[in-house]
């Protein structure tokens, strides 16, 4: 390959991985929840908590840690407010993320234009600077786009392993499982079922708090009203895809990350096709894969259905 | 008699903690209560184009909720009316611009057609899957909401594009495909009619027929009603379908109403917003009158709001996720269950 095409090639994996990352992180994070029987489609409102929430914390203090902080604690408030209503209210779970996505929208864009709607200019923040990794960002066409990345990417692949081994070789992910599937045998086995859903939200809440914060202190250095856009509800396609395994996950999101870096190269190429038939394309996949899989189910039997340890 | 005291109590409390929360809100602007809040008042009532406008916008909010109680009655959650809506808003501008030399009422007919059945197929979709193989409807409504909207991103710079405009939207249709205007000079239209008729369509059905009857013993317990000789499948079917062709002929009320041409982003999350229309009406087609217009009129109150006295709009997105959140916990948190 000449040295064109291999810029070419790195800039466009480089891409993939940014897209990809708040997805991949809010995806695990619904991950967690789901194995443990909480489905959760107020992934939005997480991600927006944190995005917020990051954004405001390093426009106070200009500290990335705060920053960060103030992401995490956010996002993982948004999805405690949905825990309490599914887990020790009963409600539907569906209804009360979509409550919850309404209620974050109105109260992000709320606070972002009472406290900045007032300056005529856009009020940013200095972007979370990448990180070089010593001798890997040599290596030839991944090497930059692997190792020349934010932070967040690294915590990305770490997250991917760590709950790889949670989920499959540890005893915690053998409880989560339990949880999801037969919360009454697990009951009955002397595992607190609340508990461990309640820890799961709370995942879901920092790890998508952390892909909120992502797309405002990483990508753009600013917030806007329904900054997310959307990106939450990919997050959920990302679990399908991927099957609730994590590395499914991050395939999954590396996947529409590319499809997305495809879109926005060919829309400044000129391209004729209407670049929403690239937009489309991860919702149809997503319906086609649960097309492919019918009869052989992958969803923990409890998804969706809460506990009570009271009734039969 | 205790429960309805019980109920009367916990309906009381949540009120107050909504209202609370939004004086504290407008306090935290800096805006002045008293003047805020009869500028939300006056923004509703305050003249006959703004009582107009609150109508107007209960129209959508109503057809597409009225679609939504039927799905939750029979136990299929519809989370999809946004791309319903935008299905049937596709359908008639198909309609106009396919056939232009229609009369108006055989236009109006067709359109009404075309379009419920639009939005019904994009609802049946799920709700076969669901029917026969059980999968999650709540998944692909979301997903086939997605691809509606890119679909209509696609359709207006591609095929149904106006030549003659650089921006993407589809020509103006022609006249006979317009609703009747009701109430000059406000914007009110024939549409609101229509859904005040789907309403009582919809209690006919679902609280006079058998066959509602039968998709409410669906949705209440599926097993109960498959061991009495009910098809579950085919009412689940059916449900999905009238669900969506509610929602699709919200799409061509707003388009033969107000738009007369196609636009990306005709519904700004009505479809979203007629889950908690449908969820205050407590999935009753009467109920759902008042509510689609207090949700209306809680979103038109707080536009004026946000003109004279400056506090976002996003109040109104506030209050409504608020007001949802405590209503689910109200039923457990008072001993109240909803039969």
């Amino acid at each position: 390959m000449n040295p064109v095409t291999l810029t070419l090639v790195t800039t466009f994996l480089a891409a993939t991985i940014r897209m990809a990352t708040p997805i991949a992180l809010a995806g695990l994070g619904e991950t967690v929840s789901e194995r443990a029987g909480i489905s959760n489609i107020g992934v939005e409102a997480i991600m927006l908590s944190g995005a917020y929430f990051s954004f405001w914390a390093m426009f106070q203090t200009s500290s990335v840690v705060l920053g960060l902080l103030a992401g995490i604690a956010g996002g993982v408030a948004a999805s405690m407010i949905h825990a309490v209503l599914s887990i020790h209210y009963k409600a539907d779970q569906t209804i009360a993320g979509l409550a919850l996505n309404f209620l974050f929208l109105g109260l992000t864009s709320f606070l972002f234009l009472i406290q900045f709607g007032k300056t005529t200019t856009l009020p940013s923040i200095e972007i979370i600077s990448r990180v070089k990794l010593p001798l890997l960002n040599r290596i030839p066409i991944i090497g930059p786009a692997l190792f020349y990345q934010d932070s967040f990417v690294y915590l990305l692949f770490l997250c991917v392993i760590l709950l790889f081994v949670l989920f499959y070789k540890t005893e915690w992910g053998v409880i989560l499982k339990a949880v999801g599937e037969n919360p009454r045998a697990a009951d009955t086995a002397g595992i607190r079922v609340n508990m461990v859903r309640y820890s799961a939200a709370c995942i879901n809440g920092v790890l998508g708090g952390l892909g909120g914060a992502y797309l405002s202190t990483v990508k753009l250095g600013f917030f806007m009203e329904n900054l997310t856009s959307g990106k939450g509800y990919i997050a959920l396609v990302t679990v399908i895809l991927g099957r609730r395994n994590p590395l499914g996950v991050l395939a999954a999101a590396l996947v529409i990350g590319s499809a997305e870096a495809l879109q926005i190269r060919l829309q400044t190429m000129g391209s004729l096709i209407p670049s929403q038939a690239f937009a489309m394309f991860p919702y149809l996949v997503t319906i086609l894969v649960l097309l492919f899989s019918i009869g052989k189910s992958q969803d923990p039997s409890a998804l969706g259905v809460p506990y009570e340890r009271d009734k039969r | 008699m205790k429960r309805s005291v019980s109920n009367a109590l916990s309906l009381t409390v949540v009120t107050c903690i909504v209202l609370g929360v939004s004086l504290l809100l407008i306090a935290m602007v800096g805006s002045s209560i008293p003047s805020s809040l009869s500028s939300f008042i006056r923004g509703i009532v305050g003249s006959t184009y703004s009582i107009g406008e609150v109508l107007v916008r209960a129209t959508p909010l109503m057809l597409a909720a009225l679609g939504v109680s039927i799905g939750f009655r029979t136990g299929f959650i519809n989370i999809g009316a946004e791309g319903q809506i935008y299905l049937g808003a596709i359908a008639i501008t198909w309609l106009g611009m396919t056939f232009p030399s229609l009369p108006p009422i055989l236009m109006i007919f067709f359109a009404i057609l075309v379009g419920f059945l639009a939005g019904g197929v994009w609802s049946v979709i799920p709700g076969i899957l669901k029917a026969k193989f059980g999968l999650s409807e709540i998944i692909n409504t979301i997903m086939l909401n997605y691809i509606a909207i890119n679909l209509v991103g696609i359709l207006v710079r591609t095929s149904l594009k106006d030549p003659s405009y650089p921006y993407p939207m589809s020509p103006i249709l022609p006249p006979a495909s317009y609703f009747p205007m009701l109430l000059l000079p406000t914007r009110l239209h024939a549409g609101f009619l229509l859904a005040l008729i789907c309403a009582v369509l919809v209690y006919l059905l679902m609280f006079r027929s058998s066959t509602g009857f039968c998709m409410r013993a669906v949705g209440l317990n599926k097993r109960a009603s498959m061991c009495s000789g009910i098809s579950v499948k085919s009412h689940m079917v059916l449900s999905a379908l009238l669900s969506g062709g509610l929602a699709g002929l919200a799409g061509v009320s707003e388009i033969a109403g107000l738009h007369h041409r196609l636009i990306e982003g005709i519904s700004p999350s009505y479809g979203y917003l007629a889950i908690v229309v449908s969820l205050l009406g407590k999935n009753h087609p009467f109920w759902i009158i008042l509510s689609s217009l207090g949700i209306a009129a809680l979103q038109v109150g707080s536009m004026a709001m946000q003109r004279s006295s400056g506090v976002p709009t996003s109040i109104a997105s506030i209050i409504m996720g608020l007001l949802v959140i405590m209503i689910l916990a109200r039923k457990q948190f008072f001993g109240y269950r909803e039969v």
